[in-house]
This record gives C-alpha cells, structure tokens and sequence, in this order.
C-alpha cells in the first residue's frame, strides 16, 4: 500500500473539505431530482416527498453500501479506508441510543424545517444561505455546554467565514421573507447543531476500547431520521388532512434510482463529515464545509447543461459571490494556521494505578492521545490546541490539580506528518 | 493481528534534522512525525507487526546520518480520538 505523509493538521481539512467537495456534486443532484419531482408533484409536495425519500431511500442505499465496505481483504474492512475505525456493521450501543436519538430528532427537525421554509414561498434562494449562520449557533453552544470558550481568532475566523458563505450562496432575486427566515433561524438551524453536537459526541464514544466509526454513526443516523420524519410528516397529514406520507412512500418508489444515487455519493460525504467532527470541533467542521458555496459553482454550471437553472447573469452578483469565496477562503486558512499540537511526558507517583491515570488525562478538553508507555516515563499524552494560553488554562492547570501525577513535561510540536 | 505501537524519541546531530526527517518519511510504519522543542528533537510514532519489526525500525531511523540518540516507548495501552 501506498503511504503518503501529509502534513498532520491538514488532514482534518482535507477530510473535511473531501467531504464539502463530495457534498457539492449531490447539490446538482438534487437540482436535477427536484425538477424531474416537479413534473408529478405541486412544489409544496416535492419538498416533502423528496425529504422523505431521501431518508428512506437513503438507508437503504447506506445499508448496501455499508455491507459491502464490511467486506474484509487481508483481514481489514474495506470501510477501513474511507475511516481506519470501521470493522464491520454492528448493532448499535446502548451509550449510543441517547445520542441517536438526539442527533436523529436534530436531522428530522432541519429537514423538516427546512423543507416548510421552502414550502412557504415561491423563491427561497435568498433566504437558504442563512443557514450558514449555524457556524455561530455552534460556537455559542460549544461555549455554554462543552464550556469551550471560544478563543478571538475562532470567533474573527467564524464569523468571516459565515458572511462570506451568505455572500456567496445569495441571490438577488428572492425576497428576505419574515416567517420563512424565522424558520431558519429557530427551527433548522437549531435543529443542525443538535445534529452535529450530538453526532460529533458519538463519534467521540469508544467503543469496544476502539474509536467509533463514522460509517455505523451515519447508517444509524438515517435509521432514526427516517423514524423522526415519519411521525412529523404523518402529525403534519393529520393536521392539514394532506396525504404527503402517501404520496412520499410512493415518490421513494417512483425516483428511487436518482434519490439512491444521491444519498449513495451523500452518504460518503457524510461519512467525512463525521470522521472531520471526530477530529475537530462542530464550529470549525461546520466552516470548513462552508467551502461548498466554492464547489457548488463548477458543478451549477455542469447540471445548467441538463435542466434549466438560473445562473446569475449581474456582474454585481458574481463580484458579491467572489467577495464571499475570498471570504470563506481566509477564513478556512485562518482556522487552519492557528493550532498548537503538543506532547506531554508525566511520571506517575509510585503506587499510583496507570490506568485510572490515563483516564483522567482522557478526560480533559484538548487531549487528543494517552498511552501508557514502559520506560522512563509511564504516560505520553497528545494534545492540540487552539493558543498556547489554552494549553495552559485547561491542560496544564488540569494536570496539577491531579494528585497522581509526580512530574511531567511539555514538548511543544513544531510541524508534523502523518500517514493518511 | 496484535499490532504493537511505539513511540521513538529521536536527538539529532546540529544541522542533520532536515536530512533525518527526509529520510525517516522514506521509513515503513512509520505513522507519524513530529518536529518538537526540548531534549528530543523528533518523536515519530510507529506501529509494526512484532518486537523484530520494531527492532528493524529502530535499527533503520539509527542508521539515518545524524541520529545521535534514540529512545523507544512502546505502547501498552493507548486511548485515542
């Protein structure tokens, strides 16, 4: 096998920006879905028969798809290689059934959202980029639960990249409509980042003593998704006397080969996604596939070739978009350069249990290895973080409060490689 | 199969750093390198397929031109993302 050494902090952009890459190719998809949908369907019932097929469509193509990169060669998975934590399908967890579960009502909930803001008016395209906004949402929520103060290049870097994706997804022919852009702002929104937190704390979960894989974490996502959209749809048919379960049972029938190849290219984005919130945290993950508005544009002008889309004909329109790209980029790049990675040596007092030790060391915020080593010292821990301020404010002062703890000592990294 | 993880801290020679890390990227199982600050200069992580192929490692980074020292860590147990 070929190995390549990448450099250790790209790895997580790469995959996440493999991800926004994959992502943007089923953005064209869609389009062509949406209009072929369009044919059978009012606008109104497009959105739910398509929300719904995507998910039940979805799991099952995700389901074949995943079977199959549980086929072992030379005794690793194939899934191995999309993520080295995948051995086969499993059945989940119970310590993964709460986080399933809010990470599948948080899925629904923007799906649904999203499809009723659609729903609500004839052109949506101005008010769709707001939902870039999420990127903020997560940092707050990162800040109040995980107690993840956010540092000022975080926030600066963020926000650039959050107004630069609105600038670059927006479009001057829809209106700001007041009840759609609530919506947005207290439904869908909301509802992603209880999606992204929670799939972000799944991924985080060991399982088996081993990482949790991003392939088992998307099956079931859509398994619970599909449950959520269900109820919501059917709650939804009798309350307004619609019939659009009905009609999105028999819609997933009907266009099950285009929706299987867009949930099928959908599901190895996905899969990236969630191996990039493993890596980094859901605010960041979040900006860096903002660099979809990017790719979006190439494969815009591809699908325009097939099905009547508007492109943008204002000069003004593509300086704003190119405003936002720039925007987006340094953003991106920003994050990108302001991380600190270290290793920390620490001798155990005599008597001490090693593996009660590096539990604690697990436990704090920033710590991304511990090994229990033989030699001269018993723990190497690795950590990575923001500024070196944090490395002393929550891994330094952490590891003083721990009585356990004899000595230690901090080597800054100064560039890494890892094999990708 | 058991795969056995290790850590080797390496001391250069002054000016030999950017030839050993040239070189050990070249090194097989090797899983990660890192440029740090202190009394070690590289601390490369390593996993191989037995205590032989660990020594062949090691044997191979100590060969590098300008290795002055190296120390192995080998893994007992390791938590990670």
């Amino acid at each position: 096998m070929i190995a390549i050494k990448l450099r250790r902090k790209y790895l997580f952009y790469a995959v996440a920006i493999l991800s926004s890459i994959i992502a943007s190719i089923t953005v064209g998809l869609d389009a062509i879905i949406t209009s072929e949908m369009s044919k059978f369907y009012s606008p109104e019932e497009v959105s739910w028969v398509y929300g719904f097929s995507a998910f039940s469509v979805g799991l099952l193509i995700s389901l074949a798809i995943s079977l199959f990169l549980s086929i072992k060669v030379k005794g690793r998975c194939l899934g191995s290689f999309v993520d080295p934590a995948f051995n086969g399908l499993r059945i989940i967890r119970k310590e993964e059934l709460k986080y399933h579960l809010l990470a599948g009502a948080g899925n629904a909930i923007t799906t649904v959202g999203y499809f009723y803001a659609l729903s609500l008016m004839t052109d949506p395209s101005a008010v769709i980029p707001f939902f870039r906004v999420v990127i903020l949402y997560l940092l707050m929520v990162e800040m109040i639960v995980e107690k993840n103060t956010p540092t000022l290049i975080e926030i600066q870097s963020s926000t650039i990249v959050t107004l630069g994706a609105i600038l670059g997804s927006i479009s001057i022919s829809g209106e700001i409509e007041v009840i759609p852009l609530a919506v947005m702002f207290l439904v869908v929104n909301p509802g992603w980042v209880l999606f992204s937190i929670n799939q972000r704390k799944l991924k985080l979960l060991k399982i088996d003593g081993r990482a949790n894989d991003s392939i088992n974490i998307r099956l079931w996502n859509l398994f619970f998704t599909l449950i959520f959209v269900t109820i919501f749809i059917l709650i939804y048919d009798v309350i307004n006397g619609t019939s659009f379960l009905l009609e999105s049972l028999k819609g997933s029938i009907d266009f099950f080969h285009l929706v299987a190849l867009s949930m099928g290219i959908t599901f190895f984005s996905y899969v990236l996604y969630i191996r990039a919130l493993g890596m980094g945290k859901a605010s960041v993950t979040e900006a860096v596939r903002a660099s979809i508005v990017i790719f979006s544009i190439p494969v815009t002008f591809a699908v325009s070739h097939f099905i009547p889309i508007p492109i943008p004909q204002s000069s003004v329109l593509w300086l704003i978009k190119i405003i936002g790209i720039i925007l987006v980029v340094l953003g991106i790049v920003s994050f990108a350069l302001t991380q600190v990675t270290a290793y920390i040596f620490i001798r155990a007092k005599p008597g001490a249990s090693i593996s009660n030790l590096i539990e604690k060391i697990w436990k704090i915020r920033g710590v991304e290895s511990v090994s229990a080593v033989a030699g001269k010292y018993d723990i190497i821990a690795k950590v990575r973080i923001r500024t070196l301020l944090k490395g002393y404010e929550r891994i330094i002062r952490r590891l003083e409060s721990i009585p356990e703890i004899g000595y230690f000592e901090w080597k800054s990294v100064l560039k890494e490689w890892e094999n990708v | 199969m058991p795969m056995i993880k290790a850590y080797i801290l390496v001391k250069a020679r002054v000016g030999k750093l950017e030839n050993i890390l040239n070189e050990a990227k070249k090194v097989e199982n090797v899983e990660n390198i890192s440029v740090v600050a202190g009394d070690v200069d590289l601390i490369i992580k390593v996993k191989v397929k037995s205590l032989e192929k660990l020594m062949e490692l090691t044997d191979k980074l100590q060969m590098i031109d300008g290795v002055k020292q190296t120390t192995t860590y080998i893994i007992e147990k390791e938590i990670t993302i």
